[in-house]
């Protein structure tokens, strides 16, 4: 796996936290109702964490070197 | 009722009489480019699979579910964007003022607040087929404060909202008045 690609992929994952972060930060600082946002956050927080854990497995599975070896990245 | 509801400089005997947030329609409607997002990928997915029948088998195929699943990762951000832009916005009216807090995007939040001995005037207004079927409107009130109009925008019933700040404001306004006759006449 080429190492361009891994970075590519590690900035876009990078990008995803950064909004993570910021929604996260928002539901937890600016609470109006305790219960929602709590809850909210969890909800968002266990779905990305299954998401981002399913992604980087088909990032593994893709073999990026017969697909782009063409371009000899 | 609001016993849960907690915002910024509440005074300690301080009552939140309404808690107003834009009426779920208006998060729907912004609901819909998610909605859309998400046919959108099933779509794709179909669309390679119709188009090769050895598509399933290929190396792309993985690809494509990567894609797919990095396209999943942004729409599943791009809820919770919108979400909180619903959540964060809201008007607050207590016994004794009404609170404005408006979210605009990430990290750009104004909360002003406004007493109800000085408000002036209250409107409320419905406009449009999809407002009025669902009861939700604008209302504007008219201050003699620094900010000059306070709107409430497409809350739900904005009548009886109305009604009741104006109820509110004649209850101050009166016990301002009472207090300060009690004042000129000494009892305080």
């Amino acid at each position: 796996m080429s190492s361009v690609i891994t970075i590519l992929y590690s900035i876009i994952v990078l990008i995803f936290l950064a909004f993570g972060a910021a929604i996260v930060f928002h539901l937890l600082y600016y609470k109006i109702n305790r219960h929602v946002s709590g809850i909210m956050s969890l909800i968002f927080i266990i779905g990305a964490f299954l998401l981002l854990i399913s992604n980087f497995i088909l990032f593994k599975q893709v073999n990026w070197t017969q697909i782009f070896g063409i371009f000899r990245l | 009722m609001f016993g849960e509801i907690r915002f910024p400089g509440q005074h300690d005997d301080e009552q939140v009489i309404l808690f107003l947030r834009r009426h779920w329609f208006i998060f729907l409607r912004r609901l819909i480019f998610v909605i859309f997002s998400i046919i959108g990928l099933v779509l794709i997915y179909f669309f390679f699979d119709l188009l090769s029948s050895n598509f399933l088998r290929s190396d792309y195929y993985n690809l494509l579910l990567f894609v797919e699943s990095l396209g999943t990762l942004f729409i599943w951000n791009l809820f919770f964007i919108l979400w909180i832009d619903f959540y964060l916005d809201a008007w607050i009216v207590t016994n004794e003022r009404i609170i404005n807090i408006s979210q605009k995007g990430f990290f750009n939040r104004d909360i002003s607040e406004l007493k109800l001995t000085k408000i002036q005037d209250v409107t409320s207004e419905i406009v449009g087929v999809i407002p009025t079927i669902l009861g939700y409107g604008n209302i504007y009130v008219q201050t003699a404060a620094e900010v000059e109009r306070f709107t409430f925008y497409q809350i739900p019933n904005p009548n009886e909202v109305k009604n009741t700040i104006v109820q509110l404001q004649e209850k101050e306004r009166k016990n301002e008045e009472v207090e300060m006759g009690q004042a000129i006449r000494g009892e305080l």
